[in-house]
């Protein structure tokens, strides 16, 4: 597998470049970059954000591994991000859990068989009003139920064929 | 110029240290005892351990002498119930996630951690060792380099080590808080000539060798002073070896001293690995041609030989010989109207070279060879001339011609067979100065001290230049 960036990340990069003294400080939105293009930190990505800004591939994959929200392995075509905060955990995050693992019979952390589906939990997702919260890629979904749940994932499945 | 000075009170006493060094290894220098991990002298200064913790009159909370500049007329306490109650603190977080592993752990006797631990912590454990966290406990890093990351206390020595010295880059932290953990990135190994120095640097038992691991506790070691004879450079090594029950004494490893001239406090993996060679294969017997025979007949012969007095004799010396050796050499050659030749060419390796602590130059002793006025070239050998060869690497290729050799002859290559073939003890067994590529002298004990001793080359030329034979050369030399 290789990676190149995709036009459009090679000019973003190229503008924040001009911002900072030093190339190093585009570590992090790089990083951003190839996960937005790749779907989460292959290597060969690694090795190109090494490469940009001038750390060696230790030291970014050292900043890599640090952040939970950076992804060194494949994920599914959805990520589902069940908040697992104290508003959400009063408000039944236990039940959406509970109820998505057995839809999708895999394990937090998991991703189902035919690659659509990944189930993670996060922290606070900031919309604590509307608990019990789930992120879906970039959506958020408030006042999940288990009905709501199932409705969202057909239309998911929908989107993209059969579970 | 001077080192600038000032004075500063510790423990009460007043004391004289140079305020352009930090407080920590100026307290280590004049003899202070102050726990660290993350310091380390090559390295300097990183502040990740919090280990090295001391009292500052007028500062609220105690800091870190690693990291502290000294100013005149400070006050520290480096002893007391409040900033040992630190240090048991910060060797509590330490100790969290560490196995009990200390029986079987290669670094129990030379550990900081269990130093520390035995001066400052002694405490009753909080933590159920069932719920520790367990990380991998075998990880073989490459370069003989095997990692526990249990054990690790992420002074990141290692990471430093590999980025601030040799530039190479292999190692960083990854992940975060008490999950974080010691890595090369995923698929790769260590890959430059000077890993295994980490396994030293290592304060713990983290990082160990794979050579060493598992062969001999450190406590039964004896340390000998001494210096690689790897190459030219001639790096300042202690010898560590042990005489255990039912064995003779053996080498274990070869660890780097500290000798700023040279060295500083690091060898090359190579140089550190050759201790093998100075105790496999050697040669123990005698042989004429392919035969071997006894010493006392062996010793006959050696005798006979010389005094046959036929030939134009040419000695060729080793260049890793002793200065001592060197001499002797010399003063053998006269007696025996012998000339004398060390040449060097057949040492030269330009693969091994870089541009630190390996010469392309693998002879130890050649600057002492030259500084002797032994002739460096080849001579050329006739037919009818005999060669005394002492374990010169080129020095096989005639058939008349005796050999004095360490290591059994390689008979793969194309080697003639000599006329006599005697044993001398390799350089461990043996004592003298070495002069490195730089002109430096040093001096190498003897190490090993054999139920089983094969004479050194001094013992094997004192056979055959005792009186009587001094008389037989006398008299030639009269003749002559």
């Amino acid at each position: 597998m290789s990676f190149t960036w995709t036009r459009a990340h090679r000019a973003e990069l190229d503008a924040l470049k001009t911002r900072y003294t030093s190339p190093k400080a585009l570590v992090l939105p790089a990083l951003w970059k190839v996960q937005e293009q790749e779907g989460f930190l292959p290597l060969e990505g690694i090795e190109a954000v090494a490469e940009l800004t001038g750390y060696s591939k230790a030291e970014v994959y050292g900043v890599a591994t640090f952040y939970t929200m950076f992804r060194l392995q494949p994920q599914g075509r959805y990520t589902l991000q069940v908040c697992k905060t104290l508003s959400c955990a009063l408000n039944g995050q236990g039940t959406i859990l509970d109820h998505l693992k057995e839809r999708l019979g895999i394990e937090v952390g998991e991703t189902t068989p035919d690659g659509r589906f990944t189930l993670t939990q996060v922290e606070c997702l900031g919309s604590c009003g509307t608990a019990p919260v789930m992120q879906v890629n970039d959506t958020l979904h408030e006042h999940l139920t288990p009905e709501s749940v199932d409705t969202l994932l057909n239309t998911l499945m929908d989107k993209g064929g059969s579970l | 110029m001077s080192t600038p000075s000032v004075t500063i009170t510790v423990d009460g006493a007043p004391i004289e240290v140079n305020p352009e060094r930090m407080l920590l290894p100026e307290l280590l220098d004049k003899g202070f005892s102050i726990p660290h991990f993350c310091y380390q002298e090559s390295l300097g200064s990183d502040g990740n351990c919090r280990m090295c913790m001391v009292e500052i009159a007028g500062k609220k909370r105690p800091q870190i002498a690693c990291d502290t500049p000294i100013v005149t007329g400070m006050e520290i306490r480096t002893r007391g119930e409040s900033i040992e109650k630190v240090r048991r603190d910060i060797l509590e977080l330490e100790l969290i996630n560490h196995p009990v592993d200390c029986p079987i752990c290669d670094q129990a006797g030379e550990c900081s951690l269990q130093d520390y631990y035995m001066e400052y912590g002694l405490y009753q454990g909080k933590v159920d060792k069932k719920e520790k966290h367990p990380f991998d406990k075998h990880i073989d890093l490459g370069a003989n380099v095997m990692h526990d990351q249990e054990r690790c206390v992420l002074c990141q020595r290692c990471v430093r080590f590999c980025r601030d010295v040799t530039h190479t880059d292999e190692l960083c932290v990854a992940g975060r808080g008490d999950r974080s953990y010691i890595t090369t990135v995923p698929g790769e190994k260590l890959h430059n000539n000077y890993a295994m120095n980490i396994v030293d640097l290592c304060p713990v038992g983290a990082l160990t060798s794979k050579d060493f691991r598992f062969q001999q506790r450190v406590w039964f070691l004896a340390t000998s002073p001494s210096v690689c004879h790897g190459c030219a450079k001639g790096c300042a090594i202690d010898i560590d070896h042990a005489k255990s029950k039912y064995h003779d004494d053996t080498i274990y490893r070869f660890r780097p001293r500290k000798n700023p001239e040279i060295n500083g406090e690091f060898i090359c993996d190579a140089g550190r690995l050759s201790y093998k060679e100075t105790q496999t294969n050697l040669l123990k017997t005698c042989h004429i041609r392919k035969e071997t025979l006894p010493e006392a007949e062996a010793l006959d012969r050696w005798r006979a030989i010389l005094t046959e007095d036929e030939y134009p004799i040419v000695v060729l010396a080793d260049a890793n010989l002793y200065t001592e050796e060197l001499a002797a050499l010399q003063a053998f050659a006269r007696t025996l109207h012998a000339r004398l030749y060390a040449p060097l060419e057949a040492y030269h390796d330009p693969a091994f070279g870089d541009d630190w602590l390996k010469s392309p130059q693998r002879a130890a002793n050649s600057e002492g060879v030259k500084r002797l006025g032994i002739a460096t070239e080849m001579p050329t050998i006739n037919d009818n001339t005999l060669v005394i060869n002492v374990n010169h690497p080129d020095g096989h290729r005639t058939a008349n011609r005796i050999d004095l050799l360490t290591h059994q002859p390689d008979e793969d290559t194309g080697r003639v067979p000599a006329r006599l073939t005697l044993p001398i003890a390799p350089w461990v067994q043996s004592s003298g100065h070495l002069i490195n590529e730089d002109g430096i002298k040093q001096y190498c004990e003897q190490v090993l001290r054999r139920n089983d001793p094969i004479p050194t080359l001094i013992e094997r030329l004192k056979q055959v230049t005792d009186e009587e034979y001094d008389k037989h050369f006398d008299n030639r030399e009269t003749a002559s």
